[in-house]
């Protein structure tokens, strides 16, 4: 049975939430919706894009609309990451304290709730992995001693799919890391003019961003994300998805059954994300790129295209025509 | 995916007009070309062009929508196989089924050759080449066929399709190129065509104006002239049953020649002798009178309401054996009675159909017998027939005219017999009319004055058809016979002329039809009632076995009879003898001699049988005894000893346990103790029975169709009579069109019942998921297809704003009640149940009829709609 989900706060702060990040993010919707579904299911962003999109105002608007204890905001950090950079920029040292005679910690920057990696295949790939165990895992080890990072830790990576030169691509165990993989994409012209018209609106918006929901709320979300119903038949369609991109002969690794099981997630944190508390087939339809494409491993990049889209309008037509309940 | 045109409408007509119309005209030509070649075609052109004709329309037309060859080719192929299956299960073991089988495969094969050539100009760029590649192919197949080629047949056989290759090349590609948004598009072709039919007249006036020479020459080279004297076919008088017996034809006209062959036909006893001596007096065999002659088709025929009707043609197959079958109305209809006497005949059939009745003049019995059990192999029935015959009558009269001083004697005897008749002055004037009926024209008045000229020294009517018979049996300068008997009297060379004309005054050459047709005239236009009789010559050549006459089947034959006052149908062969006919070699076999005459015959039915005593016990109604016929007012019971008996079904022997208690049966005896029994009153019938022995030895038992078999019997055959190819091929159309109608329809009908769910259901969750299904099925058929959208994206992006609606509301809704156990609100059950209507109205007012008809003949998208997408 479905369970009832304390519906209307939850979806009220969902929509308080969005429309706080749509003040300062003009025309993106859909990505913050994703956005806003890889923060509910608990897992973490890829975005990909031209620099210049606004990948770096939304990971920062997001967590400027946290707000964290002390009515401060949430803990945003950014890392820019580069060829140079080692693990312990990332996730701080131990240092030699001349007072207290003893190593203390020093924490880095991956202590955050919401952290922006910028051009992670830039660093190396030790750097990489540390970066992705900490997703993974939400702590940090260093030699014996094991460090907790926060309940809500998100992580928001970027890419620059041009300029491939000395850049470490991520394997794709490690994408799997990633719940969701987008493009950021341009603006329509409507609005990149609107953008422009009052550019310095947005510096004041950024710069004022309001705090709408407190860590515990996003973190009631994340559990309330859990108990968004999904129908068998909608189970059926990814274990369906699934198994086709094994079969397809376009597709040399096919999606793994923790692929699936993100997917599922996904799909319940967007449900709850566009305001329902069940899921429908428009979000399979919606989720099944974002989540699945950067998992896989395609035997011709021209087949990239077609593959997994070929899978998705298959099972889409099969929902479609199903009659359930009626 | 969906099925679009190839092409425009127009571009459609006109290939349908410029290509396929001459494609069905040069189809017809040839079929009608290849139909004098080919027998199995049976002179069905025009049917045949029909087949071939719906083939090329069906095929063009539905290659012209871009339906792939292969995968609609095959799905044809097994259709027409199926048909052709199901044909031949309808029909077992009726001949029909042969017929329906090959006319369907005939249909089959031009229909799909049809298709073929549509699919060809609907596709195939080259196509028109192939095509009049394959076309000469056949022509040049057909006219190797032929022996005798001349200049005609090679133009006849080649200037069309060598017309027709040039002008498919050139309409073809002109059709292929043309542009038909010009408005001046109709113009434009037409003027084309004029100027191809002007270059393609010239072209072939200079070919036959310069060529005429080489045409010449070929013709002497390959047809020896053109003058050769074809055989035509030969027909015989007898036709051959479908069963493989014989009878003799109907229609027996002027035409062809007579087979020769030697097989058995039937053999007879006769027991006529010339009066007061034991000499046999062989008698000719009729099977019909050809009274009538048709104008219009030149040929003599029968008619069954010819005045006088003294044709008595019973079914022996249909009489119970040793029951007999009478008609004393012809008695008086011979009209003769001077001179007559009564005389029995019994003939064993050989090849002759069981149907058949045989029977010298004027038959008015028939009694089926038993044939004797040694000869079954060899006779399947007989029967006896009693005749009125004349005395005057003898087929000696013909073949051996001299001779035998009896014969002579009595021959003279009878022409003075005959000379007593002056005039037909007291006969009935329609009787009178209707024998002497001869037709107006030319040729006939020349048959009249040849009449005439013939007879002018004859004073009775018996001395003009003697002079006629002299004039036949005359020589010519040269001491040659002037007639001459030939089995191939040639075909008459001027096709207006008249047969008869052309054998009395130029051929002179022919078989017994041509003489019997050639004497009728003549007797007619002398006034002389007469009729043509066919049946069989009866030839002696039993020394041994007296009165047993063989009848082979070149002894069918035609004569005259005439008609005397007072003694009624006079046999009158004017036939001369063949000079090459020999008589026929083989001697004849032993008769039956002898002929069993059933002592004791009993009808009715089966009381008990005793399998293993072999005894029988019936109820008698009916019974003859030594050739009595009893009518039993009581029925009596009688036991039979049947172990020495055979019993017979129609259908052949069978075993005593087949006999059942109710059957109708007749049992027969030809023992000798029944034959013993002399009643002292012959009358009663209670003294017969008292003096059968008990039980009564019975030596055939014969199991009668109870009538209800019968009845059944013929209901079934009433059933199967009137099938027809034309109503089979009016059905399989009327099927088909219906199917096609049918398929058309679907989509529509798809809608309507999708429709009407949609409107029927209450319940939000039904009617949300019904007026769902319903609209996408709608939009799918109108071209709106959802592809790479969710419903929701399609709903919102593409229906809403084209056609301002609700439905992405209401898609909402549907996807709420389809994947979620949450109850429907107020607001959302409203927008299921408001939504249907509106919506529907909305895309109709949008899209107009035309186009909404169109797209809902397109029936791949309804294939599309329910078929799943290929991963």
């Amino acid at each position: 049975m479905e369970q009832q989900v304390n519906t209307d706060t939850a979806l009220q702060n969902i929509q308080r939430l969005t429309d706080n990040i749509e003040t300062v993010i003009k025309g993106k919707r859909n990505q913050i919706k994703f956005v806003l579904t890889a923060l509910l299911a608990k897992g973490h962003i890829l975005m990909e894009d031209n620099p210049g999109t606004g990948k770096t105002v939304m990971a920062k608007t997001l967590a400027q609309s946290i707000s964290g204890s002390h009515d401060q905001s949430v803990n945003f950090k950014r890392i820019q990451f580069t060829p140079d950079l080692l693990p312990m920029d990332l996730i701080g040292s131990h240092i030699f304290d001349d007072v207290k005679k003893e190593f203390i910690f020093k924490k880095g920057p991956l202590f955050c709730n919401v952290l922006l990696a910028d051009e992670i295949n830039r660093a190396s790939p030790k750097v990489q992995s540390a970066l992705l165990e900490c997703m993974a895992e939400t702590q940090i080890t260093m030699g014996e001693l094991t460090y907790k990072l926060d309940n809500l830790f998100f992580t928001i990576a970027t890419q620059n799919p041009v300029e491939m030169e000395g850049t470490y691509p991520l394997p794709a165990a490690q994408l799997d890391r990633f719940f969701i993989k987008i493009i950021f994409g341009y603006v329509d012209e409507e609005t990149e003019l609107n953008i422009y018209k009052d550019y310095m609106g947005i510096n004041n918006n950024l710069n004022n961003i309001q705090q709408v929901l407190g860590i515990d709320e996003i973190l009631f979300l994340q559990q309330q994300s859990e108990n968004v119903f999904v129908h068998e038949e909608i189970i059926k369609a990814v274990r369906n998805i699934v198994w086709s991109t094994r079969r397809n002969q376009d597709i040399l690794l096919g999606a793994s059954t923790r692929s699936g099981i993100t997917f599922l997630k996904c799909l319940k944190a967007y449900a709850l994300v566009n305001k329902r508390t069940y899921v429908i087939e428009d979000d399979v339809n919606d989720l099944c790129l974002p989540v699945l494409d950067h998992r896989l491993i395609y035997r011709n990049k021209e087949d990239k295209a077609n593959a997994l889209a070929g899978i998705r309008n298959a099972e889409m037509e099969r929902l479609s025509k199903l009659k359930i309940n009626a | 995916m969906k099925i679009e045109k190839l092409h425009s409408t127009k571009k459609i007509a006109a290939q349908l007009l410029l290509l396929i119309l001459p494609a069905c005209a040069i189809g017809a030509y040839m079929l009608w070309h290849i139909n004098q070649y080919y027998s199995v075609l049976n002179n069905q052109w025009v049917k045949h062009t029909l087949y071939l004709a719906a083939g090329l329309l069906t095929g063009c037309i539905f290659y012209n929508y871009r339906f792939r060859f292969i995968s609609t080719f095959i799905p044809l192929l097994l259709l027409l196989l199926i048909i052709s299956r199901v044909i031949r299960v309808i029909f077992t073991g009726e001949f029909t089924a042969f017929y329906a089988a090959t006319d369907f495969f005939i249909f089959s094969f031009l229909f799909i050759a049809g298709w073929l050539i549509g699919w060809g100009f609907a596709r195939l760029r080259y196509f028109p080449i192939i095509l009049s590649a394959v076309l000469l192919a056949i022509q040049i197949i057909v006219v190797s066929k032929t022996t005798d080629i001349t200049a005609q047949k090679l133009i006849i056989a080649f200037a069309p399709v060598l017309i027709f290759s040039l002008y498919i090349i050139y309409t073809a590609e002109l059709v292929r190129n043309m542009n038909d948004e010009e408005p001046g598009f109709a113009w434009f072709i037409g003027r084309k065509l004029i100027g191809f039919a002007l270059v393609a007249a010239v072209l072939l006036i200079i070919i036959f104006s310069f060529f005429n020479k080489e045409f010449k020459a070929i013709e002497k080279e390959f047809g020896g002239g053109g003058k050769q004297e074809k055989e035509q076919d030969k027909e015989s008088l007898t036709k051959q049953n479908k069963d493989g017996t014989l009878s003799n034809k109907k229609d027996m006209g002027m035409k062809g020649g007579r087979k020769s062959s030697k097989r058995l036909v039937f053999i007879a006893k006769l027991d006529n002798y010339f009066p007061g001596t034991e000499t046999p007096n062989p008698l000719y065999f009729t099977y019909d009178y050809f009274t009538k002659f048709d104008t219009l088709t030149q040929t003599l025929e029968t008619d069954s309401l010819m005045p006088s009707n003294d044709l008595f043609q019973p079914d022996p197959s249909k009489i119970p054996l040793y029951f007999t079958q009478t008609d004393s109305s012809v008695l008086i209809k011979a009209k003769g009675n001077l001179k007559r006497k009564i005389i029995t005949t019994e003939v064993y059939k050989a090849l002759l159909s069981p149907k058949d009745f045989l029977a010298p003049s004027t038959a008015f019995f028939c009694q089926p017998i038993a044939v004797e059990k040694e000869y079954r192999q060899q006779f399947k029935t007989a029967y006896r027939a009693k005749m009125y015959v004349s005395d005057l009558n003898s087929a000696y009269f013909i073949y051996n005219p001299a001779g035998d001083s009896t014969l002579l004697n009595f021959q003279q005897q009878r022409f003075d017999e005959l000379r007593k008749v002056k005039n037909w002055n007291n006969e009935d004037n329609s009787f009178m009319s209707y024998y002497t009926f001869i037709p107006k024209g030319d040729s006939y008045d020349s048959i009249r004055n040849l009449a005439q000229q013939l007879t002018k020294n004859a004073a009775t009517p018996i001395d003009k058809m003697i002079a006629l018979r002299e004039f036949f049996l005359s020589k010519d300068e040269d001491g040659q016979p002037l007639f001459k008997y030939t089995e191939n009297p040639g075909i008459p060379g001027l096709p207006s002329a008249n047969k008869l004309t052309y054998f009395l005054f130029e051929n002179r050459k022919g078989y017994c039809a041509y003489y019997a047709g050639a004497t009728l005239f003549l007797l007619r236009a002398l006034g002389i009632p007469s009729r043509v009789a066919t049946g069989f010559l009866t030839v002696d050549r039993s020394d041994k076995n007296k009165g047993w006459y063989w009848f082979y089947e070149d002894q069918a034959h035609a004569w005259v009879q005439a008609y005397f006052p007072g003694y009624g149908w006079i046999d009158f062969d004017t036939t001369v003898p063949s000079t090459e006919q020999h008589q026929s070699p083989a001697p004849d076999g032993t008769p039956p001699i002898t002929v069993q005459s059933a002592q004791f015959v009993s009808f009715g039915k089966v009381l008990t049988v005793d399998t293993i005593k072999k005894r029988v016990e019936m109820e008698v109604n009916k019974m003859i005894f030594h050739d009595k016929v009893f009518e039993l007012k009581e029925p009596v019971k009688l036991d039979m000893d049947v172990s020495l008996a055979t019993i017979n079904k129609d259908t052949g022997s069978v075993t005593l346990s087949e006999l059942k208690k109710g059957m109708e049966i007749t049992a027969m005896s030809f023992s000798e103790q029944m034959k013993n029994i002399i009643p002292i009153d012959s009358n009663s019938s209670r003294e017969i029975f008292s003096k059968i022995p008990k039980p009564a030895p019975i030596d055939e038992i014969t199991i009668l169709d109870t009538e209800k078999e019968k009845q059944q019997k013929k209901e079934i055959k009433k059933e199967k009579e009137p099938f027809s190819l034309l109503k089979l091929l009016l059905v399989s159309l009327a099927i088909i069109g219906g199917l096609v109608l049918l398929m058309l329809s679907l989509p529509w009908l798809i809608y309507r019942w999708f429709r009407f769910k949609a409107l029927q259901k209450s319940v939000p969750k039904q009617k949300s998921y019904w007026s769902y299904t319903s609209t996408m099925y709608l939009l799918n058929q109108l071209g709106l297809v959802r592809n790479d959208h969710s419903p929701l994206q399609f709903a919102k992006q593409e229906i809403d704003p084209r056609f301002n609606t609700n439905f992405s509301s209401f898609i909402q809704v549907y996807l709420k009640t389809k994947y979620s156990t949450q109850p429907l609100t107020t607001s959302e059950e409203n927008i299921v149940s408001n939504f249907y209507l509106p919506f529907d109205k909305a895309v109709k007012n949008q899209i107009p009829f035309k186009q909404r008809f169109n797209k809902f003949l397109n029936f791949y998208r309804t294939i599309n709609y329910f078929t799943k997408p290929k991963i």
